[in-house]
């Protein structure tokens, strides 16, 4: 029987028209990369972390490393790249140890040595002072290197410019230098560090700068066997994006031709490759435009989650191809099939339903992705697949079963019992043994391939101090308040140095004083005559020339009458960059952060904070921050997938109508997960959120295979097609997340692994267990 | 300058840098041929800011071919010494501090104009000086001229006068007007 061709039409186009708009919304839709998403919106503590990891200085930092080639090579390298970086204007700062302040700089801090200088004090500025100042300046005369100091000497004789430099150049605990240069420890690297204008997670701009330095090196080492090496934040997400892409290209053009390969063996015919492909592709389009309109932007992360649970759309045309048999229409089977497919995606919807609610956006996205695109795919599969199928359409090679799988399908109740009392124990022992279930780590999560983690270590390692991990962050109303709130915890700081707490910090007090410390520093300068007087007594026997002081004189008198030096004066200037990545605006008043180094004592550091009238700081670690915000996603992640799992059995049970069947259905996929994670706890895996959405598509899966096995009403020929379908689906899947496990990406070695192991497992599970738990009558009748 | 006797020294010149460079070859020669040498120094600083010259004493010392130490005993005592790439600088109360040269470049022509010359390594003086040479291989002077622009904003030029492969007295004057005379006797 034929339908007339017009009826045929409006499906497939009206088809096209959603997928065009869909493909629309997707292509307008910003992709964003941030790992922040996953850390829950509400608690102030992540909402602090959350602007560190997009924003802070932590994230601008590139660490860069040379090595190879002799170690003076190595050094000069190290110098000239320095030269290079800073005069290319994308870094505020380009740092490797031989740091000298251009003389712009100098002039800055000239103008306003005695408001910044630490060490104005009044007993400076006594005849005692002075001369021993004078005496001081006079030994550094005789020396050579005079004659880069001395034309300062008239200006500034208590040396406050160099007491600014000193601030400057010290600060955070240095490198060792070898060659004048910032080395690792054993002296294999010369290492520098480069602080970025742009924000870390501004991948354009951070591809931009590492494309700099790349160039850069490539012409000052050229000729040498000198290799370079970067990491940070904003390098690792540039480099892992091009590796990634390169290595998801390859994994997933290998995956499509397997399954193509597959398909294209068991049916014989061309026509199931691109038809079994529509579903995923609806699935694809309806997903990401769902998350599109409901949240504006979708998340590189959540994208590639959301490709992982649409595992499952791949089996729907499966399932269709396999239960086709002569003397039926393809609507006909459809029909057929329809309840049970019906509950498989209705199953995987309301499992997913629960990850929806709450203030996870990253979580929500993946579940309104899913649900939408399982929704799209299975109606792709039920009205578009038919229009495009001859109504009578047969692959040319059905789906051939022999006798042998009546043998397989036979219940055996012993080795059921057998796979589950197995499964529970392997589990149990599993648990037992493994040392550490969860990975709570945030890198972990990080798609970021290992080795250029294990670079990032070594660097960081190396360099020592710019390992921004433990931080005190205050916010303020207002700029002021918060250089004063720093500066009291910034001599708190200085007696835990002391103590050994820790090994030093960096505040942007220590180069732009508070306006009351200037205010202070200006009281203390003597008015001109008391000073011109001190100072004649104190020159008194010495061979300096007589009015050589009086840019001295002049310039204190300035001083004591300056206004304190603010934030904009120093806009544009090296200084100012320094101080703005330490104290900035944000939307609810200022922000301030002293980043620590060689912290021995975390908990000394966020009990004794002194208190600060109407502000409050915090001591941030921030590894041990995210791991706890982390631990506490996977717990929100848990307990939704528990509801999600009582959703499903509600649901499985209203379309069954029976206990005995729901037990059937959903017995295996229970004990198919649980072997899964028995089998990734005896790999040595930890679990990451991956392995855990991963765990969701074993289960949307799992129970398919279980309510396509215990199919009530089902004869014995439909129960051989079943298990055709089933082992195709289940031989695809482990195909394609068989490929992805050989990843050398974290993240989709999880994903390939759990989900491959979970496949495996769930067939076993349904084919042993779905069957013997049906009435055994129902066999018997046969 | 008499007008009228420009172009006999436009004639002589080709000449005189002949025979200078001559003779600079010659001087170059004996000073390399030096393994060693022990002097005492005496350096007067004349500088802007003091009333008084600023007179320093104290012992140099070389060894062929690349160490050289300056050792300033009165008033106040001192040490630098540069060993290959190495300066190492010591000052009592500051410690030492060790540079590394190709670190420091702006470190590297102070060091060579006396290293260089005392090893008769006239490549090295060519690389950050223009030289000039006057008089015999018996009784000279050498004229040094930064190349470097960032240099010249330091020293105007070096000079160093000689008796054979001996270093007699080693000159420096800067821009601002400020210069330091350093002479070596034999100790």
């Amino acid at each position: 029987m034929t339908f007339p061709a017009r009826r045929r039409w409006p499906i497939p186009l009206l088809w096209l028209a959603a997928a065009l708009v869909c493909g629309w919304i997707v292509i307008k839709t910003p992709v964003v990369a941030d790992l922040t998403l996953f850390l829950p919106r509400a608690d102030p503590m992540a909402e602090l972390l959350a602007e560190q990891l997009r924003s802070g200085p932590t994230t601008r930092l590139i660490l860069i490393g040379l090595s190879g080639d002799a170690e003076a090579a190595r050094a000069h390298i190290s110098q000239q790249l320095a030269e290079r970086l800073r005069a290319s204007g994308q870094f505020s700062r380009v740092a490797n140890g031989a740091d000298a302040l251009p003389e712009a700089e100098l002039q800055t801090l000239y103008a306003h040595r005695y408001l910044l200088s630490p060490t104005v004090a009044p007993e400076r500025f006594t005849p005692e002072g002075l001369r021993a100042a004078l005496q001081q300046r006079l030994r550094e005369l005789q020396s050579p290197l005079a004659v880069w100091q001395k034309r300062w000497l008239p200006g500034d004789p208590t040396g406050e410019l160099l007491s600014l430099i000193n601030a400057w150049t010290s600060g955070m605990r240095e490198p060792a230098k070898r060659l004048g240069v910032w080395f690792s420890p054993d002296g294999e690297r010369a290492m520098l560090l480069a602080e970025t204008r742009a924000s870390g997670y501004d991948l354009a701009a951070q591809r931009q700068a590492v494309t700099a330095i790349r160039a850069a090196f490539a012409e000052v080492s050229a000729g040498t066997g000198v290799a370079l090496a970067m990491s940070g934040p904003g390098v690792l997400a540039t480099l892992a994006e091009e590796q990634i892409r390169s290595e998801a290209q390859q994994l997933s053009a290998l995956a499509m031709t397997a399954m193509v390969f597959i398909l294209l063996s068991v049916y014989r015919s061309a026509r199931t490759v691109w038809l079994g492909a529509l579903p995923m592709l609806s699935a694809l389009l309806a997903g990401a435009a769902a998350v599109d309109l409901l949240f504006s932007q979708i998340y590189m992360i959540t994208l590639a989650f959301s490709m992982t649970l649409l595992g499952e759309t791949l089996d729907y045309p499966t399932y269709l191809f396999s239960h086709r048999r002569m003397g039926e229409t393809v609507t006909g089977t459809l029909r057929q099939l329809w309840p049970t497919l019906r509950l498989c995606v209705a199953t995987t919807a309301l499992g997913c339903l629960a990850m929806i609610v709450g203030d996870f956006p990253g979580l929500s996205q993946l579940g309104v992705f899913t649900i939408a695109g399982i929704i799209a795919a299975v109606a792709t599969t039920r009205w578009l697949l038919p229009t495009l199928l001859p109504p009578d359409w047969t692959p040319p090679r059905p789906a051939e079963i022999g006798e042998w799988a009546d043998g397989l399908l036979r219940p055996r109740p012993k080795l059921a019992l057998a796979l589950v009392g197995g499964g529970l124990l392997l589990l149990l022992a599993a648990l037992a043994k493994a040392p550490a279930v969860w990975e709570d780590n945030l890198a972990a999560l990080s798609p970021v391939p290992v080795d250029l983690l294990r670079l990032d270590q070594q660097l960081r390692t190396a360099l020592g101090a710019p390992e921004v991990g433990r931080l005190i962050v205050m916010s303020a109303p207002d700029a002021e308040t918060a250089l004063r709130h720093s500066e009291t915890v910034a001599a708190w700081l200085d007696i835990q140095q002391k103590n050994g707490v820790l090994d030093g910090y960096e505040a942007a007090a220590r180069y732009l004083p508070s306006q009351r410390t200037q205010r202070q520093r200006q009281a203390q300068l003597p008015e001109r005559e008391a000073l011109a007087t001190h100072l004649a007594s104190a020159a008194q026997g010495l061979p300096f020339k007589p009015e050589l002081f009086t840019p001295f004189l002049d310039a204190i008198a300035t001083a004591r009458a300056a206004p304190p030096v603010t934030l904009p004066e120093l806009d544009g200037t090296l200084l100012g960059t320094r101080v703005g990545a330490l104290l900035f605006p944000g939307e609810r008043g200022w922000t301030a952060l002293l980043p620590l180094s060689g912290v021995r004592d975390g908990a000394a550091l966020s009990q004794g904070l002194p208190p600060y009238p109407g502000n409050q700081a915090r001591y941030l670690d921030l590894r041990a921050e995210t791991s706890r915000l982390v631990a506490g996603c996977r717990e929100e992640v848990v307990a939704r997938v528990g509801w999600g799992v009582l959703l499903i059995v509600a649901v499985v049970w209203v379309g069954l109508r029976s206990w005995r069947l729901t037990l059937a259905a959903l017995l295996p996929v229970t004990l198919a997960l649980a072997l899964d994670v028995a089998m990734l706890l005896t790999l040595g895996e930890r679990l990451t959120l991956f392995h855990l959405v991963s765990l969701l598509l074993v289960l949307g899966i799992g129970v398919d295979y279980g309510l396509f096995f215990s199919r009530p009403g089902a004869d014995p020929f439909m129960r051989r097609r079943t298990l055709h379908a089933l082992l195709v689906c289940c031989g695809s899947a482990l195909t394609v997340f068989g490929l992805l496990s050989l990843s050398s990406l974290p993240a989709l070695r999880a994903i390939g692994l759990t989900v491959s192991l979970g496949v495996a497992a769930s067939f076993a599970a349904a084919l042993v267990l779905a069957r013997p738990l049906l009435a055994r009558i129902e066999w018997k009748n046969d | 300058m008499n007008k009228g006797r420009w172009p006999f020294l436009l004639v002589l010149w080709p000449l005189a840098v002949w025979a200078g460079d001559d003779a600079l070859s010659e001087v170059m020669r004996m000073l390399a041929a030096t393994p060693s040498v022990e002097a005492a120094f005496r350096e007067e600083k004349t500088l802007a800011l003091l009333q008084e010259p600023l007179i320093t004493h104290g012992v140099l010392y070389y060894r062929a071919p690349a160490y050289l130490r300056k050792r300033t005993l009165e008033p106040q005592p001192e040490e630098f010494q540069a060993d290959g790439d190495w300066l190492t600088v010591e000052m009592p109360g500051q410690g030492r501090q060790d540079f590394h040269l190709k670190g420091y470049p702006q470190l590297r022509p102070f060091v060579e104009a006396i290293r260089a010359t005392q090893a008769g390594d006239r490549a090295t003086l060519e690389r950050y000086y223009q030289l000039e040479f006057q008089g015999t291989p018996e009784h000279w002077l050498l004229r040094l001229t930064p190349r470097d622009p960032q240099a010249a904003e330091l020293i105007t030029a070096i000079i160093i006068q000689g008796q054979g492969a001996w270093i007699a007295s080693v000159e420096t004057l800067e821009p601002d007007g400020d210069r330091s005379l350093m002479t070596v006797t034999p100790r």
